[in-house]
């Protein structure tokens, strides 16, 4: 090829120890992995081993765009970071997505991505000018927050420049900090952010002046017109006059201003609500926040969120983009639908009363994170939930935490984030380790396991739920749709689904894969999920395709579209010129999936035994329905799952006739030596 | 300073960035990426003739473009006029980028601040270009940024008021002027 479409062909190895930088050709890794998070799986596959931990120099951050990015496909902004996660309980190799336009300035200076090794002396920034990489102190920045860096940047290098920040957070180590780019994108569930401290490295400022050439620019315009109804009309900023989903409504005095916004370059969307004029934590003047679906139950949490049925299983004429509902403009209800009724039929979430509504204190709680670049959902659905909780039941009695416990008090949460982010006090030592590893040190029968009598079921009036007062589903993450606990308002089918989704991750999976699929499969599953070929269908339809909307990449509201199943090759196809059909790339999806599957056999001792016992317990609780999983049920569909990927049953690891399958002998030959491959059927 | 207190020329037909009560720019940079790929078939921020101006924590942007001066001081300043800097039947100035030198003239001369001509820097002196908005005067759908921006809240206006008195001019008193 004379001319590079899509990729702009280096990824630049970055060694903060002895400020070097070395170049790598992209097509040392691209077509076989097509970008993002495949190719980060080949880097970390190939140059990382089982010894490292998270805070280790020779741990590496890997930053990577798709062949997308910067080319005006639609959603193409998405970038993805990996790495091993502080996190993730126990340590794992986990990834992070993150929107903003820092990926496509990367890519105007001459860069597919980037690989973060070694330890820098001393505090330290990265300003990238073009081909330029330079190693800067970053003594003056130290320590302050997260839009005063971005700030001191601009200030510094010119309003053009792109940045990537940590906030005091990630230097303090905290295990669920965010790395933070503009508009409030963050890349926070794996506590990257806390990698980039262990490492010195504050920030990464980009300046880029290149080009990216998508191949076919009469595509890009078709797909800039086709994708995401309603397109094209005004989106003005509307005076709310309360805040929070259904059950959760709270009036706010005087009315607050909300705007929708895109979240990453070339957005074709606007699904980021913007609130304007927010009481800040740290200053007298109103500021500006962008608020995903976590952040609104900063502002209140008595119920639990409603669910839908047509934002997970849809039909030709009833489905919508999920981003649709943020920015509120979803299309319009057919009632010409036979299923219609079903569809729209929305459930009450529980009544859990965690905390009263308070819209000041909620915004306080939401600039916090933002600011000290702290990821939200540990903070929202996992530690404050968890304080309330076990306080009502009694378990802090003989706790001194230096202030009362008490979450609907303002005092109360600035104190629990000073504490915890400048590691002050035995207890924020402890909290700055995370949820899992805190309650983890302070006895989890106790203060992870105790019921929490306050979970009222609406779908089935009057029905007191047991719930755990420490919302823990696996590897470090808090519930997130899960039939439990926060956005729990999902039938069986649903979250059968998305445990075992997070089951075979490392990390919360559903940000990046929220399950999708026919409502006609929904009717041919739903009396007994754990027995039908069809949730396995879904769930590995899921896997895939995040793997690929990471990869190409696009974004979770735009993908996957279970009514246009080659939107992800057109993507890719219109963007590097490379021939593509659905088929093939689902192979690059699984090829992908597969070696992120060997980087936890070899490094992590990944194995059905663990993944299990990890996920199981949080499914024993009851969901809305009163509904659970036995062991013999969540055993069967476990099965069903291996076989259908091609693993073995007994150890749940790929066998080698499945790596082959996939071009992956060398992956198979290394696993094989290590004595973690199953036995060959032949 | 030169470029403050312009505030009595004149403009031809011009790009306008509405006010957010009627639609809030998503700052998803769609008009910058359209401008560019239909002009050059590229995207790149050397090559867009229109500006998003971010406000990265406050997310609210400023749409910049070129004004169409009447008076055109862009083109006054260009040592190739009707070569390289041209003035069509409408009174579109526009570049020809076969003559365009490079010189960065039409840049300087710009009245606004920062100047609503873009620069493609190359090693190849032969190659460095100036990129200027010529209204899409030669496509028949008209300016790709209006019709590419999602949330129509840039669009042309006919207005020949000083810019700082129209819809959505957002300038300090006394500071620089926005489009
Ligand atoms: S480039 Fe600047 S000086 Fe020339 S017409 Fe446009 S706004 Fe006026
Ligand atoms: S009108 Fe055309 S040339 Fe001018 S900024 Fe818009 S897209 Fe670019
Ligand atoms: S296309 Fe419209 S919404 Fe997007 S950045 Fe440009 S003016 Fe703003």
């Amino acid at each position: 090829m004379d001319k590079l479409y899509g990729y702009v062909g280096k990824i630049a190895r970055i060694n903060l120890t002895d400020s070097t930088v070395s170049i790598i050709p992209t097509s040392n890794y691209v077509p076989k992995y097509i970008g993002g998070r495949s190719v980060c799986h080949k880097i970390f596959w190939d140059e990382v081993g089982p010894e490292v931990k998270a805070f280790d120099p020779e741990n590496k951050l890997i930053f990577m765009t798709g062949p997308t990015t910067a080319t005006g496909i639609p959603t193409g902004g998405r970038t993805v970071f990996t790495g091993i996660s502080p996190n993730s309980y126990p340590e794992q190799y986990s990834w992070s997505g993150i929107g903003g336009w820092f990926g496509a300035e990367l890519k105007f200076a001459g860069y597919d991505g980037f690989i973060l090794e070694g330890k820098a002396p001393e505090p330290t920034y990265i300003l990238i000018e073009d081909s330029e990489i330079k190693f800067l102190s970053a003594k003056n920045l130290w320590g302050k927050l997260v839009h005063d860096t971005q700030h001191k940047l601009e200030e510094l290098h010119g309003k053009k420049v792109k940045s990537i920040v940590i906030g005091p957070a990630g230097e303090n180590l905290i295990r669920n900090a965010s790395i933070t780019t503009s508009n409030d994108n963050v890349a926070a569930k794996s506590g990257f952010g806390a990698v980039f401290g262990s490492k010195n490295l504050k920030a990464i400022a980009v300046r880029g002046t290149g080009v990216v050439i998508p191949a076919d620019i009469q595509k890009v315009m078709e797909l800039r017109m086709k994708m995401g109804y309603p397109y094209m009309r005004p989106n003005p900023v509307v005076k709310e006059n309360t805040i929070g989903m259904m059950g959760n409504e709270i009036p706010v005095e005087g009315g607050w201003l909300r705007g929708q916004v895109a979240c990453s370059h070339g957005c074709n969307q606007h699904c980021n609500t913007m609130m304007i004029g927010m009481k800040s934590a740290f200053k007298d003047e109103k500021v500006n926040h962008v608020e995903k679906c976590v952040s609104i139950f900063a502002f209140g949490f008595k119920e639990d969120c409603p669910w839908t049925p047509v934002e997970v299983f849809g039909t030709e004429k009833n489905h919508s983009l999920a981003c649709k509902m943020f920015s509120k403009e979803p299309l319009p209800p057919d009632p010409s639908d036979p299923y219609f009724e079903e569809l729209y039929n929305t459930q009450k979430g529980d009544i859990v009363n965690f905390w009263k509504p308070d819209f000041d204190k909620g915004s306080i709680i939401n600039d916090l994170c933002n600011e000290y670049g702290i990821d939200k959902w540990d903070v929202i659905v996992w530690l404050l939930p968890w304080l309330s909780m076990g306080k009502k039941e009694g378990v802090f009695d003989d706790i001194d935490f230096g202030m009362e416990i008490d979450v609907e008090s303002e005092e109360f949460i600035r104190y629990l984030f000073d504490i915890i982010v400048y590691r002050k006090t035995y207890y924020g030592n402890l909290l700055a380790e995370g949820m899992a590893r805190a309650i983890r040190a302070l006895g989890k029968e106790k203060f992870g396991d105790t019921i929490y009598k306050g979970r009222y079921s609406q779908k089935i009036p009057g029905l007191r739920l047991d719930i755990p007062i420490s919302l823990e589903a696996a590897w470090g993450h808090s519930v997130h749709w899960q039939g439990r606990g926060f956005e729990a308002t999902i039938n069986k089918p649903g979250w059968v689904c998305h445990n075992l989704l997070q089951m075979l991750s490392t990390r919360d999976a559903m940000t990046a894969a929220h399950h999708h699929d026919t409502y006609e499969n929904y009717l041919k599953m739903k009396d007994d999920p754990c027995h039908s070929p069809l949730t396995v269908q879904g769930v590995i339809f899921d896997e895939n395709r995040s793997e690929l909307k990471d990869s190409v990449t696009t974004c979770e509201w735009q993908s996957p579209n279970v009514f246009w199943t080659e939107m992800e090759a057109q993507l890719f196809e219109a963007a590097t010129g490379i021939e593509m059909t659905e088929e093939e790339l689902d192979k690059v999806a699984v090829r992908s999936r597969l070696l992120f599957r060997a980087i936890l056999i070899r490094n992590y001792g990944r194995d059905r035994d663990l993944e299990v016992n990890a996920i199981f317990p949080i499914m024993t609780y009851p969901d809305p329905n009163n509904e659970t999983v036995s062991w013999e049920e969540w055993n069967d569909l476990t099965d069903m799952y291996y076989e259908a990927r091609g693993w073995d049953k007994e150890t749940g690891w790929p066998t080698r006739e499945t790596y082959e399958k996939y071009d992956l002998k060398e992956v198979a030959d290394e696993l094989e030596s290590l004595g973690k491959l199953p036995p060959s059927k032949k | 300073m030169k470029k403050q207190g312009e505030t009595t020329r004149k403009y031809g037909r011009h790009i306008v960035q509405y006010p957010m009560e009627y639609s809030l720019c998503a700052g998803c940079t769609a008009c910058e990426i359209m401008c560019a790929l239909t002009h050059d078939g590229v995207v790149s921020p050397s090559y867009n003739r229109i500006f998003v101006e971010r406000g990265t924590s406050s997310m609210v942007h400023t749409i910049l473009a070129c004004q169409h001066c009447v008076d055109h001081p862009c083109y006054d300043a260009c040592p190739l006029k009707e070569k390289a800097m041209c003035l069509d039947e409408n009174g579109i100035v526009y570049i020809n980028e076969d003559y365009c030198i490079g010189c960065k003239k039409c840049i300087k001369a710009c009245v606004f601040d920062p100047p609503r001509i873009n620069y493609v820097w190359s090693k190849d002196k032969t190659k460095r270009k100036a990129k200027k908005c010529d209204l899409c005067r030669t496509r028949p759908e008209g300016p790709a940024c209006i019709e590419y921006c999602q949330v129509r809240c840039i669009g042309l206006s006919d207005n020949q008021i000083p810019a700082n008195k129209q819809l959505g001019f957002q300038a300090k008193e006394g500071g620089r002027q926005h489009g």
